[in-house]
């Protein structure tokens, strides 16, 4: 372990546990339970972004089916309690179950060139919510309650919280470690990475599925606090959109990104579209247009170079020379 | 229509092989042949007597043979040293420690001197740099066998003479080459034993000067004269 350099490295380095130990306090300083339930939202949210960031930000395999997972994620829980289990057995199996199906999509389709991976997450999307919303033992359309004798906010609250903070361990983990290094590769030239040794099919399966756990196991702390979830809310093909939205928003491809542009959302599903009713999708179509041209960082690529102006007048920006990149974007489009 | 048609050759352990033709001989086939990028139609490669035809590339890397590309392919968002540390995780040493992976992607940058553009993003390499960066990827594979495609093609001649250098380096460092080039006077320079390649096939096979004097090569390279112009 490295020790950060400069205060900017050192705020870098305690960020997450400053955080984090914001996060835990919350409780305990008598938040009102709406506050509570905003940020249990957002941290859901959050832990799909990151996981969605692994495959579409790091690898650049932009899937719009993670819906698929978010939702097994929920009926898995549902299902396990309803029959006795322990909750969080319940996320863990449809984490596993999530990873399961990740592989049956993407062994077929990242043997293939090309759009296929794209195309067949949507097919496969819209296929897996038909088949729920006419399977007779989840309710069908109806949708599936879950009956929890005792509601207990706090332990909702915590087990998203864990859920966002081992999505962001397992981010930052694989930024700095070799798999990292050869999913960026496989982003910019598949071949070339080949030839050096990597094997982007490989690679890729698994990115995927580790992606797929994390937004399972969202599912399942999500559906046990909903109580109540039907296929046309969490296999929705919008899920799955939303969960795309987010990283892109924040900043694709950067671990911080991915993070800023959950709590985004997460905010505005829960406050804005409360108070009037669509106009997310008219903030999300003007952020999407604006960020594709004229940001392609996201709002963390667009902080980080309004810094950077702040800073050039003092001191020459040494730019490249940036270790922590994936975790934090280089800022700005420069050498994309 | 066949890109490569009987061609058959060996490559000696510690050799510099040169590969040239005129455009569109198919000396870049060739290469993708080998290293797996394109399944053969017909025919067989070997490599130290076990068949490794249609392998695909990142095996390959395993059982030691490595290419550059003709048309630079660096990972333009990754930093000089993230791009060859990558070769040296994923290569034929397969180093799984990030400390250790650096420290030896430095030696290959030091090797092929561009360390001191360690720290900065690919993208911002000059085209002679870029090529450096090529050989110092496939070098940090660890191969046995090293694929140079076309590597001093664009180099000023400084570029070229240090190149040749380099080439010379990496051979007595162990590792047979197989060169690739267009330029008759770099290969010359360099190689051990020439394989030339027309339309396809081969034309002529030998030590530099035998192919200097071959009159197919010549041929092949300026064409039929049939006016003869002596001067005084």
């Amino acid at each position: 372990m490295k020790l950060p350099s400069g205060m900017g490295g050192w705020v870098k380095a305690l960020l997450p546990w400053l955080l984090l130990a914001c996060l835990l306090l919350v409780p305990v300083t008598g938040t009102s339970a709406n506050v509570m339930k905003l940020i249990f939202i957002t941290a859901v949210w959050t832990t799909t972004s990151l996981a969605w960031n692994l495959l579409g930000g790091m690898a650049g395999q932009v899937s719009f089916g993670f819906a698929v997972f978010y939702g097994i994620g929920a009926y898995t829980t549902g299902l396990l309690m309803h029959a006795g289990y322990s909750p969080y057995l319940g996320f863990l199996c449809g984490g596993i179950l999530a990873a399961v199906a990740s592989f049956i999509i993407g062994i077929p389709t990242f043997r293939l060139r090309g759009p296929y991976f794209v195309i067949a997450t949507i097919g496969v999307t819209e296929a897996v919510r038909v088949v729920m919303n006419n399977l007779d033992i989840t309710g069908g359309a109806g949708g599936y309650r879950i009956d929890e004798k005792q509601y207990n906010p706090t332990e909702h609250y915590f087990s998203a919280i864990a859920a966002v903070s081992l999505a962001f361990l397992v981010s930052s983990l694989i930024a700095s470690s070799k798999f990292g290094l050869a999913l960026r590769a496989i982003k910019q030239d598949e071949d070339a990475a080949a030839d050096l040794g990597v094997k982007p099919y490989y690679a890729k399966l698994w990115v995927h599925a580790i992606a797929a756990v994390l937004t399972g196991i969202a599912g399942g702390i999500y559906a046990r606090r909903a109580a109540f979830f039907y296929p046309g809310d969490v296999f929705a093909f919008q899920t799955g959109i939303s969960i795309l939205l987010m990283p892109v928003i924040g900043g694709i491809g950067t671990v911080w990104g991915a993070v800023m542009g959950g709590v985004i959302f997460g905010i505005v599903e829960e406050e804005l579209v409360a108070k009037f009713p669509n106009i997310h999708l008219l903030l999300y179509g003007s952020l999407l247009i604006a960020i594709i041209l004229f940001e392609p960082d996201g709002l963390l690529g667009l902080l980080q170079r309004l810094a950077r102006l702040l800073r050039s007048k003092r001191s020459e920006d040494p730019g490249s020379n940036n270790p922590d990149q994936v975790l934090w974007g280089r800022g700005g489009s420069q050498g994309r | 229509m066949a890109a490569l048609k009987d061609v058959s050759f060996d490559i000696p352990e510690k050799q510099i092989c040169g590969f040239i033709g005129p455009n569109g001989a198919g000396k870049t086939t060739l290469f993708s042949l080998i290293t797996g990028a394109v399944r053969p139609s017909a025919g067989k490669v070997h490599l130290r007597g076990s068949d490794v035809t249609g392998v695909d590339s990142a095996t390959l890397v395993k059982k030691g043979v490595a290419r550059t590309h003709q048309i630079v392919r660096p990972f333009k968002a990754m930093t000089v040293l993230e791009n060859v540390q990558l070769a040296i995780h994923y290569g034929r040493k397969a180093v799984a420690r990030t400390s250790h992976a650096k420290e030896q992607a430095m030696e290959v940058l030091k090797l092929v001197g561009l360390e001191h553009k360690a720290s900065h993003m690919a993208s911002v390499l000059s085209l002679g740099e870029q090529k450096r960066l090529e050989v110092a990827r496939a070098l940090a594979t660890a191969p046995d066998l090293l694929l140079l495609d076309e590597i001093c093609g664009g180099l000023t001649g400084t570029e070229t003479r240090s190149m040749m250098n380099l080439i010379h380096q990496i051979r007595e460092g162990g590792t047979t080459i197989m060169y690739v080039e267009h330029d008759m006077k770099a290969i010359m320079a360099v190689c051990d034993r020439i394989t030339v390649l027309n339309f396809g096939q081969k034309l002529a096979e030998g030590k530099p000067h035998e192919i200097q004097n071959d009159d197919s090569v010549i041929e092949a390279y300026l064409g039929k004269s049939k006016l003869q112009v002596n001067v005084a």
